[in-house]
């Protein structure tokens, strides 16, 4: 297809879609980016807890019966359901979050970064495959929340689910942003990030604020996982992985470190990703990694990361 | 000098064991996999991963068929023992599966794969050790060309292609197409493409080709590209995992137009996930349950009792590729693996739950197409196209 045969109105629809794409992009890409902010550590591990999301809000609704074993139209779930999934989600994923950081990574805070960003591929890797073991590696099929439907928005489509999206990640960004910039535990974060050794010093809790840290890290990676579930209902034990790899390109686009950085980088990401997919859909998922390799040529610390001296 | 002793006698027995490796070898030359009273074929699927559903009902189907032909006193006076393995899906099992089967348990026949991309990598390891392979069900051209000794019993996606185009443009009339196909798959690029080939050549247009990598599950972009192209129906050769999300994408974005699909569709988890979002749409396979013919019946009712549900296609040709390796074996009156291919190649209008079929000169099925509706969340047959239909 060449440049011509492609209308405006076709690229802003994609657009539309990039957004809805990036939104799930950003919720993932702030927790790489929180935990790089308070340790310095790249959490390969992270993508593996938004596919986690995605499984832990299946099986409350698998137990509670709205997944037949076999045969016939799904029964529809009522919606308050989708609460119960998500809460049980977002409890499961904190707790997974703070144990991969009090065994893994704990342990190795004294040791190189080098060695605890490779344990941070082994949990990746552990996890994985755990999955494959634990829930089967064939696909599963995540219930009926809402019947999908086209909603018109101005002269665009998108299907409700996709608002469902974007309405919700919005919510979950902007409560994150106000749990960090007003609350005593979010300004203990931010202390952290600044100086482990001072705020130590000051009396703030370090290893309670690290443990809290992965915990909302892996809350937001949870929504995200949902919220694809939801969009897109096939859970697979690997689904995590280019998720996963996208989310942490966005978070190094954005400024790794920067909460703000990470939703813009993952917003630029999903539309670029989109657009691209206008022309041609082949070469859309090479579209982040040449992004990647953009940026760090051009502007390392990314779009609104600080460039400030390594800490020795 | 002890030490050398233990060093001459360590020598002389290793000696021994690879010349008596060399013995039994030679002893084996020609005909494969047989005891006493037993002839050993192997079965290799993937029965977990990405496609199980696929193998799961392979396995199911030659199993039923192993028992029946053991009850009936087995093939050529030998009992028939299965050599299982489970390829995960995975290029670098079916490349191992295919090595123990050829060279350690040194089966007759190796019966295998599902997806064609796993009996690429599986054919050529047969092919050099000299065991035949039969594919119950991967329907990618270049499979049967990795060698003399490559055969499958499904048709191939050469004529599935050309037929669904034909079905598409004479059958319901159609005139615009759009393509969403699998990039990383042989199976789904292939029949894009004779369908493609063929839908113009009759006169239609293909206004869109839309791709998708492996374990793609937004298909937004691709959705709203087949949207603004305005098709009056959709072809999607894919497996039933990616038609689900597919289908489901594209009904959420008011693209109601019928989804014309293959024998990828053919799942029980198919209707349980898609039901609603693919009435209306047509696919092609490889036989129907609906078929009123008494073998056919009779196997349905054998799979039911013993499984529960109703066989797949897939279950049918598993089925049918064991009774092919026995039709062989009885023609040739010997397990000799050279003249057991021999009457493979000369296997003319043989009867199987899947349609009457004839090997021709490139190792493949020549047999008909089942057209099947998905209507009021059932399956429907609508006709068979047969292959002098499709020129």
């Amino acid at each position: 297809m060449f440049l011509l045969e492609v209308t405006s109105e076709q690229i802003f629809q994609q657009a539309l879609n990039g957004v809805s794409k990036g939104a799930v992009y950003a919720l993932i890409a702030v927790g790489y980016t929180m935990v790089y902010g308070v340790l310095q550590l790249i959490n390969f591990a992270h993508g593996e807890v938004y596919m986690l999301g995605a499984y832990f809000a299946y099986y409350p609704a698998k137990w509670a019966g709205y997944i037949p074993d076999e045969g016939g139209e799904k029964p529809k779930v009522p919606l308050y359901f989708i609460g119960v999934c998500i809460l049980f989600s977002m409890a499961a994923c904190a707790a997974i979050g703070m144990l991969i950081e009090r065994l893994a990574y704990r342990p190795l805070r004294n040791a190189s970064r080098l060695a605890a960003l490779i344990t941070a591929i082994g949990v990746s890797l552990l996890l994985q495959n755990g999955s494959q073991i634990m829930f089967g590696s064939d696909p599963k099929y995540f219930p009926r929340f809402m019947d999908r439907e086209s909603v018109q928005l101005g002269m665009f489509d998108v299907s409700n689910t996709q608002v469902t999206i974007m309405v919700v990640a919005a919510v979950a960004m902007i409560g994150l942003h106000l749990f960090v910039q007003k609350t005593k535990p979010g300004m203990a974060m931010r202390a952290v990030s600044f100086d482990m050794r001072t705020a130590r010093l000051m009396g703030v809790n370090v290893d309670g604020t690290i443990a809290l840290t992965f915990a909302i890290g892996s809350i937001m990676a949870s929504i995200g996982g949902v919220l694809i579930a939801m969009d897109q209902p096939r859970l697979t034990p690997l689904m995590g992985l280019l998720m996963g790899l996208k989310a942490f390109v966005a978070a190094v686009l954005g400024g790794i470190g920067s909460i703000p950085g990470a939703a813009l980088g993952g917003l630029i990401l999903g539309i670029a990703e989109s657009v691209v997919g206008t022309w041609s859909t082949t070469y859309a998922d090479a579209v982040a990694f040449v992004i990647l390799i953009l940026v760090l040529l051009v502007k390392p610390s990314g779009l609104l990361g600080k460039t400030g001296r390594e800490k020795v | 000098m002890r030490n050398a002793l233990t060093l001459l006698i360590a020598l002389a027995a290793v000696t021994f064991v690879v010349l008596a490796g060399c013995k039994d070898q030679g002893n084996e030359a020609g005909s494969g996999g047989v005891t006493e009273d037993s002839v050993k074929l192997g079965l290799f699927v993937s029965t977990t991963g990405a496609i199980a559903d696929f193998g799961l009902a392979t396995k199911n189907g030659a199993d039923i068929a192993v028992s029946e032909i053991n009850a009936a006193g087995g093939i050529n006076g030998k009992q028939v023992e299965l050599v299982f393995y489970d390829i995960a899906s995975k290029p670098e099992e079916a490349k191992s599966a295919a090595t123990k089967l050829a060279t350690q348990d040194k089966v007759l026949v190796g019966m295998g794969a599902v997806a064609s991309s796993l009996s690429l990598t599986a054919a050529p390891t047969f092919q050099t050790n000299g065991v035949p392979m039969v594919s119950p069900s991967s329907t990618f051209p270049p499979v049967t060309e990795k060698g003399d000794l490559i055969f499958r019993i499904c048709f191939t996606d050469e004529f599935a292609g050309a037929a669904l185009a034909q079905f598409a443009f004479e059958d319901l009339g159609k005139r615009k197409a759009a393509i969403i196909m699998n990039q990383d798959d042989p199976y789904s690029t292939g029949l894009a493409n004779y369908f493609k080939a063929r839908f113009e050549q009759l006169g239609g247009k293909v206004e869109t080709t839309e791709k998708f990598a492996n374990n793609t599950s937004d298909f937004n972009t691709q959705v709203d590209n087949v949207k603004s192209a305005t098709p009056d129906i959709v072809f999607a050769p894919v497996y039933y995992n990616d038609i689900t999300l597919i289908g489901q994408q594209l009904r959420g974005k008011g693209v109601t137009v019928p989804i014309l699909g293959s024998d990828g569709w053919e799942s029980p988890t198919l209707l349980k996930n898609a039901a609603k979002d693919l009435e209306g749409c047509y696919f092609g396979n490889h036989y129907s349950q609906n078929d009123p013919d008494e073998m056919v019946q009779g196997f349905i009712k054998t799979y039911a009792d013993k499984h529960g549900d109703k066989p797949s296609s897939l279950a049918a040709l598993g089925y049918d590729v064991v009774y092919f390796v026995k039709n062989a074996v009885d023609k040739a009156g010997t397990f000799d693996r050279a003249k057991v291919a021999g009457a493979m190649r000369n296997t003319k209008d043989l009867k199987g739950v899947t349609g009457t079929y004839t090997i021709d000169n490139k190792r493949n099925a020549s047999k008909p197409i089942t057209m099947l509706k998905i209507t009021g969340g059932k399956v429907e047959m609508v006709r068979q196209i047969m292959p002098e239909e499709v020129k």
